[in-house]
């Protein structure tokens, strides 16, 4: 990859050949994108849904001591006054007894800024932000507006660095460049990676004062790991893989949420990186490898009792600490085994639909199966390379499981539920009320302040299932008052389509 | 005399309070009956607008077809380079094929409205085909929310609803509560509704319950509009006079009995209703106030409930509550912020209301909508705590405003509580707060908040 002297990171659809439309089985994906045919098609009806901002705004307005300009009408950043709640709690949980919630501002592009550009209330804004707020770094996003009228984000912060105490980070995540909104992910270290991560040693500022102090902070690097979480991590799930990390005797660097844009320059010197899901960090794990020499362990997203063990064991054969990490992982299983099997029953062959970002749906699927239960379709937000490691799983257990690749688009979805029936639809924050009012029983697949992640995830998400396989009461007499608004043709119809080939952008 | 105090910085706006005009406009569509909004946009602004509204308004769900069931074409670069307008042409047509509705209203995002996105030709292609269906260019950038809700509305007015020329001389058109950027708004305006009719009045109030498109459809016929509302509406009750010869009039969002009573002698004056029939009226909702408010007296005098204040929220919620407090609650409303930015010569609607107090409590006004810096402006008007002994500070203190608030609340140690946008930690179903009985919610909410600490 050398993507870095670039201003803007590469579409996915590029870098990866991701896609976000195809309807079928596990067996077929596979199969096809391996082939190379499994080329992007289009929807013909489609409905709104989430674009590189929303997880931009995630991940930014969670670091420490940043504030987030949001370049564009005053509508985009919007979201944050939700997201914002999750950073709030992040903030409280880093022992801020008062927190401030997510800091972000708008430049509020007007119909005379869309005539005239919108370079001089840009250039304003982060010369008051700085003022204001002195914060450690200013994130500018760009979005639609800006791009279509040819603003120069990268311009007028280049000319404002002098200007400016605070780092001026741009990123470009307009919402029409790209049909993958993990577009963003790229976005976001790519813009980290050009103006902050620049592998300068803090030593270099004096601020270490002997010798012994400088041989003490390698010995800690030796051990230091970067832990690459994302947005949809709560605090619970970073604790209990900070857990597990420290049990192998390594101290954790966790970026990018939540994070101090310290975390990002102290990146480079660390012993390793770990990623937790392909889809967020192969782009960063990989430049810190190339550029610094960092290596990284990926691919696997430790969600699910063999895949945290998988995760475990690819961080311990790195660094040389496999014995401990096989004495860590039977420890853990034997306890999570012994306190799973209450449990079990009351999950056995009950059936299941998922639907959210790509490695998340499938890892969780795996560990349904795992648990007990029968998947019946699996909607991933998009495909590309990485979801195989998850598919070959899947695939062994049943080649016939169907899946639909959608961000969201519910309207697949509740076709798919009509005809398949799951007892519980496993979904992503706002997928979730349509199979609500199906009738079916709603876990959130990420979120909430619980945990999904690790050997406790595991307990966690199995004692949740079975709290809402207990009593669903609520989604039924929904399902009887609140109506779809699809036609009563859509039942019969096939699910996909819509989903029509050619005209690939 | 009373402080102002102006926002100066015109380079951005922190945490904004406002969905953009498409935000408005989109909400305003989905609290239609049966209605069905098509988004021409790019794949984003849907997901954006549910996210935001989600946090922003008190936990406002999907519904119908909103969050992420609205038909949306979802244009990418190729549509912006080459037009959008084969691409929305496919999605109104499968929506028509699989979405049920029996009004479509199409709304343009930014992107359509900075190509040019003719959507007007579509609207007439289907029209002659015989479904019902407009659209309106709402694109972010054209405003706030408060400027979606006021597009809709007079597109609605100008190619939906019917002219008739008679008029009923009862019927009265209800504008001025604008959805989603009101939290409260179903509350609100059923409340305001209930009162009308008690008044003898046919209401078309196109968002509750009790409207339907065919109802929406037959408000030609009305004698009057009345918008609750100085300001928003404007466009929409200036549409109906101009196109279906409707007068209207304005009136200040009423809050309490004292603001109430003045509001219901306002309508019955324009529509001349008898005197006895408003006097009435009057007396019965002012007995049903003072019914309950006797009741939570004691505790108020024993408890020492009485506070100071401090009432952030846009020009509808902001004087109203503020004349409540004031007026009615006999609490000490210190500092009124304005939210909206609001024109100079608009400014004297709004400090009229502070000026006429009945209590001439003398409230300081300033206009501004960063977070950061009204609390600023609260230390302009009110001294900073010192180390002396004695001082009469901003205390017993409470704060009425968004959740952005609630940090600031905290920090002078006053209580608080969220009525303005953004509401994200509360819930709202049918709550109200306009009216008597509204008011009497108010006083639940503002007195739990302290009986809570108990």
């Amino acid at each position: 990859m050398n993507y870095l002297k670039q201003k803007v990171a590469p579409r996915r659809e590029e870098r990866l050949g991701s896609c976000i439309e195809f309807g079928g089985t596990v067996g077929e994906i596979h199969k096809q994108f391996c082939g190379g045919c499994l080329k992007n098609k289009r929807r013909a009806f489609s409905q709104g849904t989430i674009c590189q901002l929303l997880p931009a705004t995630a991940i930014l307005t969670s670091l420490q001591d940043c504030v987030v300009i949001v370049h564009g009408a005053v509508g985009c950043g919007g979201a944050v006054h939700s997201q914002g709640a999750s950073v709030r709690v992040g903030q409280f949980n880093s022992g801020i007894k008062n927190p401030k919630g997510a800091l972000w501002l708008s430049t509020n592009l007007s119909e005379s800024d869309v005539v005239s550009g919108g370079e001089e209330k840009l250039k304003h804004s982060i010369v008051e932000a700085d003022k204001r707020y002195r914060p450690d770094a200013i994130i500018v996003l760009s979005t639609c507006v800006p791009a279509i009228i040819g603003d120069d984000i990268d311009g007028v912060a280049d000319n404002l660095k002098d200007q400016v105490s605070a780092t001026i980070l741009p990123i470009h995540c307009e919402g029409f460049k790209t049909k993958i909104m993990a577009t963003a992910y790229d976005a976001i270290f790519h813009s980290f990676l050009r103006n902050m991560t620049d592998g300068k040693d803090e030593t270099e500022f004096n601020v270490y004062d002997n010798e012994i102090s400088v041989t003490s902070e390698k010995l800690r690097r030796s051990r230091l790991v970067n832990l690459l979480n994302v947005s949809s991590m709560t605090g619970p799930d970073q604790k209990e893989l900070t857990r597990l990390l420290n049990k192998l005797g390594l101290e954790v660097n966790m970026l990018p949420c939540d994070a101090h844009p310290d975390a990002f320059r102290l990146a480079p010197f660390a012993a390793l990186s770990i990623g937790v899901c392909p889809t967020h960090d192969d782009y960063f794990m990989t430049y810190l490898e190339q550029k610094f020499g960092v290596p990284f362990v990926g691919g696997q997203m430790p969600i699910g009792i063999e895949n945290t063990s998988l995760w475990l064991r690819q961080v311990a054969k790195k660094l040389g600490l496999t014995d401990a990490a096989e004495r860590i992982i039977k420890s853990e299983t034997d306890e999570l085994n012994q306190s799973l099997k209450p449990l079990l029953p009351y999950l056995k062959g009950k059936t299941a639909m998922l639907s959210a970002g790509e490695i998340r749906t499938l890892a969780t699927a795996v560990l349904l199966q795992e648990l007990g239960m029968e998947i019946l379709a699996v909607r991933p937000y998009h495909y590309d390379q990485f979801g195989g490691v998850e598919i070959e799983k899947l695939e062994k257990i049943n080649p016939k499981i169907r899946i639909n690749v959608a961000t969201a688009q519910p309207f697949e979805a509740v076709n798919l539920i009509y005809r398949t029936k799951p007892d519980i639809y496993i979904g992503h924050n706002s997928d979730n009320i349509w199979a609500a009012k199906c009738g079916v029983a709603v876990l959130p697949i990420y979120g909430t302040n619980s945990i999904y992640s690790g050997y406790a995830g595991a307990y966690d998400i199995a004692r949740r299932l079975k709290r809402h396989l207990k009593n669903s009461s609520f989604n039924e007499h929904l399902s009887k008052h609140a109506r779809q608004p699809y036609k009563e043709f859509w039942y019969s119809e096939n699910p996909f389509k819509y989903i029509q080939g050619g005209d690939d952008q | 005399m009373n402080t102002y105090i102006t926002n100066t910085n015109k380079r951005f706006i922190e945490r904004p309070r406002s969905f953009c005009s498409l935000g408005g406009a989109l909400i305003t569509v989905t609290a239609l009956p049966e209605t069905v909004p098509i988004l021409h946009t790019a794949m984003g602004c849907g997901g954006s607008i549910y996210w935001n509204q989600y946090g922003s308004t008190g936990y406002l769900g999907a519904g119908y077809c909103g969050g992420l069931a609205v038909p949306s074409s979802n244009i990418q670069e190729k549509d912006i380079i080459f037009g959008g307008l084969e691409r929305l042409e496919e999605q109104v047509k499968n929506t028509i094929e699989l979405v049920e509705g029996k009004l479509y209203i199409i709304l343009t995002g930014c992107t359509a409205d900075i190509i040019g996105d003719d959507i007007q030709s579509i609207v007439r292609q289907y029209r002659e085909e015989g479904t019902e269906i407009i659209g309106t260019e709402t694109g972010g950038f054209h405003g706030d929310g408060y400027k979606g809700y006021d597009l809709v509305l007079t597109v609605l007015i100008r190619e939906f609803i019917e002219k008739q020329k008679v008029k009923k001389k009862n019927k009265v058109n209800l504008l001025g509560v604008v959805p989603g950027q009101d939290a409260f708004w179903r509350g609100n305006l059923l409340k305001i509704r209930t009162l009308l009719e008690k008044l003898g009045l046919e209401v078309n109030s196109f968002f509750t319950e009790y409207d339907t498109l065919n109802s929406i459809r037959n408000a030609g016929d009305a004698a009057l509009t009345i918008v609750v509302s100085e300001f928003y509406a404007q466009d929409a009750a200036n549409a109906f006079k101009k196109i279906h010869q409707i007068p209207y009039i304005t009136n200040p969002f009423p809050i309490g009995p004292t603001s109430t009573e003045a509001f219901l002698k306002n309508v019955a004056e324009i529509l001349e209703i008898p005197q006895d029939i408003v006097q009435q009226l009057i007396e019965t909702e002012t007995k049903h106030y003072f019914r309950y408010l006797e009741r939570v007296a004691d505790a108020y005098n024993d408890l020492d409930w009485q506070r100071y204040a401090v009432v952030v929220g846009d020009v509808n919620y902001a004087p109203a509550i503020t004349k409540f407090l004031a007026d009615d609650f006999g609490w000490l409303p210190e500092l009124m912020v304005v939210t909206n930015n609001v024109d100079e010569e608009q400014k004297p609607k709004i400090s009229s209301v502070i000026e006429t107090l009945t209590s001439q409590y003398p409230t300081a006004i300033a206009y501004e909508s960063d977070p950061t810096e009204i609390k600023t402006h609260f230390w302009k008007i009110v001294p900073r705590k010192s180390d002396r002994l004695y001082q009469d500070d901003f205390s017993p203190g409470f704060v009425i405003g968004s959740h952005l608030e609630r940090e600031f609340a905290t920090d002078i140690g006053a209580g608080h509580l969220t009525v303005s946008y953004p509401v994200g930690n509360r819930i709202v179903l049918n709550r109200g707060y306009a009216g008597y009985d509204g008011s009497l919610s108010l006083i639940e909410d503002l007195l739990s908040v302290i009986a809570a600490q108990r």
